[in-house]
């Protein structure tokens, strides 16, 4: 068995040691590494219904015909409403309603370290019932990294598959419904092989003089960092080991930043061949960037495009080099 | 209900991590401050509630059970209390009702946390795995495998808040500035976790985002470590620890507590997305009892797990008009801890909220940060004369508990 097979990575654990430690008040204590975990064969017991469901490409709620509530997932059999009334199963739509605009997690719980960022979010389902609860459910788009304006309440969103199922939560996600191609969108179940996630198309942007003008003074901004690079260690370390292409496209015309041999560089143009494109329609943001601004800060509010989030991952250490480089500088 | 007083509180110092003290220690410690604040002994003491939020933490199921001892409580009833943020409020709430129906005189109440003790070793820090602890507060089978946390399911609400009610919450300068007030107030706490720390402005919209668009980390609360108690009395037994310490018995007035559906839906008893129910019945309620109105209320203590939600629970206690929170900033509504200095009750108008600097800049050990709350309240109402204050407590998925308490210093302070 793979070691990603497993519950628990090698990551997870610890060697067996008492260490020293200091705090706040004077003296030297003991801290000895431990772990409180207990693992689980956990039954889904009356779930198990909705679960066997998802496996079978299909979505189910519970119905009550007393009070004619909705419950997705069909988390309870009885009606609390209605002292208990049974509720029986009933099939539900692949689509649904955002039932409010959703938070993107951008720092993770050590369980989901390398997922961010990712939107979760509440589905209204069961849209023709007087009651209903809403689904709790991963959101995804084809359309590059999630961002603020793509979940927003009362976006139509269609239900998709992954190709193995397992019996989980994550068996299904939704997409935005425009961003489903027309003949899939009645697909029940739709796969989420057949929807594009690795290639998202780059957003267009108008050129223009002024925006010509933004990137004149961006580029001139990232040479004179780039410069300051080179004399720098600490920006020199924040860039060791890594080699980038990355192709930008602003509101003025493309560039490249290439990083390489623990320096940064500007090219002309978009390289042939990218480790990833940002686009952005103003290209201050790079001039903003260089004095002390954050690319990341950037992508998180939607102004810097990203295909996916390993694109992501490369921002932070990006935004360390304007504060390496001045804290050299003293 | 007989008559409840407050007759005592304590505090430890409010810290990141405290590897001078294990959970044992941080207890006994909030307990001799409390008894030492009241005069009383422990045989005094007839029973003890503990407010003790999560085994994790504590790496122990029955944490309570090793503090009888060390408490001195040995042969009196113990009751440890968990209801996620909102642990310590209902601890009080159970202590209070001891009291109130006579079967104690006395009854003390205890909360702390020992959280930072957690360890993630692929990042080599605490926090990612603090997070993930509090997450194993959702469940296994559709929330917790969708990466929610305590933060994402905070926001989650304040974006549903946001959805009803624009340009109220969404103003980050706005939230911003709350920050600071909050900061300059937690200044003033000699126990506070960040009492140290300045924060501008400046740095919270600079420091790097938690959850999009609504949270940034100066915008969030901490995690503490350490421990509150508060004592309660009845009457009697209130009026002879008041003779002793002279300090006026502090009752407690009014008590609210509600919890909305677990699950969020449209219509029938699911819980809307688009405000905090719970804190609304629950101050109402409290509101009901006391027999006053939110205007009568100048001191609150809010429990400030994000400035956003700060915002909509200040709303949905009657506070400002909901969809305009906002106006604690723009129209001044909130105190500035700079021209009310450490003696005087806010001018008409206004509100002290938070002076201990809440849980973003004093401190979060959960099982006690209620009571840390009502430390503060405490100790504002006898030094300000403030007749009334408002301790207020949330937790769990979505903000779902809510618990409100109005409590009213005898003759105002005077004497
Ligand atoms: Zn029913």
């Amino acid at each position: 068995m793979s070691e990603r097979a497993k519950i628990l990575g090698a990551v997870w654990n610890l060697p067996r040691e008492v260490s020293e430690v200091k705090g706040k008040d004077p003296g030297t204590y003991l801290q000895f590494n431990s772990h409180m975990v207990t693992f689980y064969q956990q039954t889904y017991g009356e779930l198990s219904r909705f679960f066997l469901a998802l496996r079978a490409g299909r979505l189910i709620g519970a119905h009550c015909e007393k009070c004619r509530q909705v419950m997705v997932p069909a988390a309870s059999w009885h009606c609390p409403t209605c002292n208990f009334a049974e509720m029986r199963e009933i099939e539900l739509p692949h689509r649904g309603v955002l039932a409010a605009t959703a938070p993107i997690t951008i720092f993770p719980s050590a369980s989901f370290i390398g997922d961010a960022p990712f939107a979760r979010g509440y589905v209204d389902v069961a849209t023709d019932a007087p009651i209903a609860s809403f689904l709790p459910s991963r959101l995804r788009t084809t359309t590059g990294l999630p961002r603020p304006g793509i979940f927003v309440k009362g976006v139509e969103l269609k239900l998709v598959f992954e190709d193995v199922r397992e019996g989980s939560i994550r068996d299904i996600f939704w997409v935005p419904m425009k961003e489903v191609p027309a003949a899939l969108r009645d697909a029940k179940p739709l796969l989420a092989s057949k929807l594009d996630f690795n290639t998202p198309p780059m957003p267009e942007v108008a050129r223009d003089a002024a925006g010509e003008q933004a990137l004149a003074r961006a580029l001139a901004a990232v040479e004179e960092l780039a410069a300051k690079v080179g004399a720098s260690p600490r920006a020199q370390k924040d860039l060791a080991g890594r080699t980038h292409a990355i192709g930008v496209r602003t509101g003025g015309g493309d560039f490249t930043l290439h990083v390489a041999d623990a320096r940064i560089r500007v090219g002309a143009g978009l390289p042939p061949k990218p480790d990833f494109v940002m686009v952005v329609a103003d290209a201050g943001v790079f001039s903003r960037w260089v004095a002390d601004g954050s690319l990341t800060d950037a992508a998180v509010e939607g102004a810097l495009w990203l295909p996916h989030k390993e694109a992501f991952g490369v921002l932070p250490i990006l935004d360390r080099l304007p504060r390496s480089v001045r804290r050299d500088a003293k | 209900m007989n008559k409840v007083a407050i007759v005592g509180a304590g505090i430890t110092d409010c810290r990141g991590r405290w590897v001078e003290a294990t959970y044992w220690d941080l207890f006994q410690r909030a307990a001799r401050r409390t008894l030492e604040d009241a005069q009383v002994t422990t045989a005094e003491v007839d029973s003890v509630v503990y407010g003790i939020y999560n085994d994790i933490f504590e790496h122990q199921a029955i944490p309570e059970s090793a503090l009888t001892g060390h408490l001195g409580m040995v042969n009196k009833p113990g009751t440890r209390v968990t209801s996620g943020g909102a642990t310590g409020f209902y601890a009080m709430r159970t202590a209070i009702m001891e009291v109130a129906s006579g079967v104690s005189d006395t009854v003390l109440c205890i909360g702390g946390e020992k959280a930072t003790d957690c360890y993630d070793p692929q990042s080599k820090s605490a926090t990612p795995m603090v997070i993930d602890t509090i997450a194993k507060s959702w469940d296994p089978f559709f929330e917790y495998p969708l990466g929610a946390t305590a933060s994402d399911s905070y926001m989650q609400m304040c974006m549903g808040y946001n959805d009803a009610y624009p340009d109220d919450i969404g103003d980050s300068l706005v939230r911003a500035k709350i920050i600071e007030m909050l900061c300059r107030q937690g200044n003033k706490n000699p126990f506070g976790q960040r009492r140290d720390e300045t924060v501008t402005v400046e740095q919270v919209l600079a420091s790097r985002f938690i959850i999009a668009p609504f949270l940034r980390l100066l915008e969030t609360c901490m995690y503490t470590e350490g421990a509150a108690g508060v004592l309660f009395a009845n009457e009697k037994k209130a009026r002879e620890i008041s003779e002793r310490t002279g300090v006026p018995p502090i009752w407690v007035k009014g008590m609210g507590a509600a919890n909305e559906s677990y699950q969020t839906g449209r219509g029938g008893s699911y819980k809307p997305l688009t405000s905090i129910v719970s804190d609304r019945v629950a101050a109402e309620r409290a509101y009901a009892m006391a027999g006053v109105r939110p205007s009568d209320i100048q001191l609150i203590e809010l429990h400030d797990a994000f400035v956003a939600q700060f915002m909509i629970t200040m709303g949905e206690m009657g506070f400002v008009p909901l969809g305009q929170t906002r106006r604690l900033v723009d129209d001044g509504i909130m105190a500035d801890i700079r021209e009310l200095g450490d003696d005087r009750p806010p001018p008409k108008g206004q509100l002290l909220i938070n002076p201990s600097g809440g849980l973003i800049f004093g401190g979060h050990f959960v099982g006690g940060s209620n009571m840390f709350s009502m430390w503060s309240a405490r100790r504002e109402m006898l030094r300000r004369h403030l007749p009334l204050a408002l301790i207020h407590g949330t937790g769990a998925i979505n903000a779902v508990f809510g618990g409100a308490l109005v409590i009213e210093l005898e003759d105002g302070g005077v004497r």
